[in-house]
């Protein structure tokens, strides 16, 4: 039954968009700024941001409900501009789910299908196959004020897919559950994505929720894109500093960066302290930020010397189960992050406080940063 | 219980009965005299009668003069209710300065006398069909039962989540059908309390009525006045004065009665608040989707 749903969406491979120089102010602010981003059809696509960075406006320019100051939303090769949302084969799920409460859940499934005259019997068999795929087929006779926050969800959900668009919007639909409710419907949305197979554009600020469900993220922050990749290449590879620090935990140190030796660069932390670094713009010269994600760097004894070493002194430990997260303040000044696995029940009592150690940062783990995001990230306002 | 003296408690049991007698004590009057024999309203009463009630209903004049009331109340409700709802969704749109001034220009009524309002208007009219008419009055009402409406309404319109508007919008509504299938019956029990209370303000309402009604079609209240000057007309006067107060009644009644109606129409029966519902443990039992699942 609900095959026939997924069948319509592949068959068609539309629900390409792309935002070429999108632009929106609101007075003198630029909610979004000037953004050019490709979202293929098909996939799940996040705009993960902090909040205020522009992502729902975004969302909503997609949508219609706003208008570009400049710039174009195309959508499979064409203009939205002059499209009205009640025009354009886009759908959204709200944050607020903006169920209708004074409807039965079938007849809000139903609302978008009456609204395009479809005739009563394909409503009641289409409305059926969209509960069905959401599993509310029970509580269709019910107002969503019965319903609990998750319910109430997938009723947004099965009126927005009701309608088969070729993309749909959703707008922190997870914001307002518990976590473990979230976790589980993070699995079950991308699921569900892959089944109907029509692009999903997903806005979050939660960026384990957007490593989990994405095939492709961009970035968003001041209203500009900072990178738009796959979640292994903006966790193994982030383009800046914001990005590495957005997606976790990332241990940032300022470096002057001296020259090539081979593949590599070598740059010098503060105090003069010389690493190879492999990764990133090994190209780039003077002033650069190099960073290392924790679970990265290699905490040893205090005595063992060799390349890419550098001695410090261990200042807090966490006790995560897992693993044991160790904040080191090294001899270059900086203090880091590194995430020691707990592999053995004498490692976990080993570290303390005050304890001195040797930190290796691999070559090729560390990593030169492109530019242009210091600055950025001074800057403020608020805007969502 | 909160620490208050034991004379704070008296004295207040005193305020409060001394202010209910205050307001009631009129209408029980009223009430009393109603079906007193005499013909003069003083004491001691002189026994109980009906007579009142039967002589102001065969009185065709005052008859006509209450229906002619009750329908210039329900158009002028209706009309006032209508602009309202409109007004509202147009204030919904403004911010800053200029809601206040667009706000500022819809209440004026409330605070222009009405006795102005009333010459204004008669100005208007007489330029317009040289005759007062029962329309001017209906038109003056609406007039003045707009801010009442407006007070009404936006704050019922301001309460809804603005994305419901744009899901409709969403879902392939045009803005018309988003009106008339989400917004309108969501405000459902705003303009029932509108139309009433605009229902009400026309109804007494003596000074545009009395300025711009034509001499022979006096609406109630004027007819009202008129005949209190005439003592022999005064116990039919009272009677219909009771009659109403208990219409009234009914209506405050029946307008309750009416809201908690829609109210529950449009969450529905015997909802509970989502936040009870909400288990989190009963929904991870089972898989969201139909997709989900070993595969």
């Amino acid at each position: 039954m609900t095959d026939t749903m997924a069948a319509q969406g592949q068959k068609q491979g539309k629900g390409h968009i792309s935002l070429v120089s999108l632009t929106k102010h609101f007075g003198q602010l630029a909610a979004v700024d000037s953004i050019d981003l490709e979202i293929p059809s098909g996939g799940f696509f996040s705009l993960l941001g902090p909040s205020g960075c522009g992502k729902t406006t975004t969302l909503r320019l997609i949508a219609g409900f706003e208008q570009p100051t400049s710039g174009r939303v195309l959508l499979d090769g064409r203009d939205m501009a002059k499209t009205p949302p009640s025009k354009r084969p886009v759908n959204t799920v709200f944050q607020s789910y903006a169920l209708f409460p004074h409807l039965r859940v079938f007849d809000n499934v139903a609302f978008g299908l009456r609204r395009a005259h479809v005739p009563r019997d394909e409503v009641r068999r289409r409305v059926g196959e969209a509960l069905e795929l959401v599993q509310l087929s029970d509580l269709a006779a019910r107002k969503p004020g019965q319903l609990s926050g998750g319910q109430q969800q997938r009723v947004a959900l099965a009126r927005a897919l009701v309608l088969r668009p070729a993309v749909l919007l959703l707008d922190e639909p997870l914001g307002a559950l518990d976590a473990k409710l979230r976790r589980q419907l993070q699995v079950e949305l991308k699921q569900l994505q892959t089944h109907v197979g029509i692009t999903f554009v997903y806005v979050t600020h939660d960026q384990e929720e957007a490593l989990t469900m994405s095939d492709r993220i961009a970035v968003i922050n001041h209203g500009r894109v900072e990178q738009a990749a796959s979640p292994r290449d903006l966790y193994e590879e982030p383009a800046n500093a914001f990005v590495a620090d957005f997606l976790g935990i990332s241990n940032l140190m300022d470096a002057s960066a001296v020259g090539p030796s081979g593949d590599a660069t070598e740059v010098r932390l503060a105090n003069g302290i010389a690493m190879d670094v492999r990764r990133g713009d090994i190209t780039r010269r003077g002033a650069v930020k190099v960073v290392i994600r924790p679970e990265r760097i290699i905490v040893e004894a205090a005595d063992v010397t060799g390349p890419n070493r550098i001695p410090g002194m261990v200042t807090n430990v966490v006790y995560l189960g897992s693993g044991i997260q160790l904040a080191v303040h090294l001899a270059s000044g900086d203090t880091v992050t590194a995430l020691v696995p707990n592999s053995d029940d004498s490692t976990a009592s080993a570290w303390s406080p005050g304890l001195a150690v040797t930190c290796q940062l691999p070559a090729n783990a560390l990593r030169v940063l492109g530019d242009g995001v210091t600055a950025n990230q001074q800057h403020s306002g608020a805007v969502t | 219980m909160r620490p208050v003296s034991r004379l704070a408690t008296v004295g207040l049991g005193i305020y409060f009965w001394a202010f209910v007698t205050f307001l009631f004590i009129p209408l029980v009057v009223l009430v009393i005299f109603s079906v007193n024999k005499s013909t003069i309203p003083a004491l001691p009463l002189s026994g109980f009668t009906t007579h009142w009630f039967r002589q102001a209903f065969s009185n065709g004049e005052l008859t006509t003069a209450l229906v002619r009331s009750v329908v210039i109340a329900l158009v002028a409700a209706v009309l006032a209710t209508a602009f309202g709802i409109m007004a509202s969704l147009g204030l919904l749109a403004l911010r800053g300065r200029t809601l206040s001034l667009a706000l500022a220009v819809l209440l004026l009524p409330l605070v222009v006398p009405y006795i102005c309002l009333a010459v204004g208007l008669l100005i208007l009219v007489q330029e317009v069909s040289a005759q007062p008419t029962l329309v001017a009055v209906v038109l003056g009402h609406s007039v003045i039962a707009l801010p009442f409406a407006i007070l009404v309404i936006l704050p019922r319109l301001r309460s809804l989540d603005p994305a419901m508007n744009e899901a409709a919008l969403d879902l392939g509504a045009s803005g018309f059908a988003a009106l008339r299938y989400i917004t309108l019956p969501l405000l459902t029990p705003a303009l029932v309390s509108s139309a009433i209370i605009c229902f009400v303000t026309s109804f007494d309402e003596f000074a545009i009525a009395s300025f711009l009604a034509p001499s022979g079609q006096p609406t109630y209240p004027i007819f009202l006045y008129a005949s209190a000057r005439t003592p022999a007309l005064l116990p039919e006067v009272i009677a219909i004065g009771a009659i109403i107060i208990a219409g009234s009644l009914l209506l405050v009644v029946l307008a309750e009665g009416g809201r908690r109606w829609a109210e529950r129409r449009l969450v529905g029966a015997n909802a509970s608040p989502a936040g009870e519902l909400a288990g989190p443990d009963g929904e991870a039992a089972e898989p969201m989707f139909a997709t989900a699942g070993p595969s």
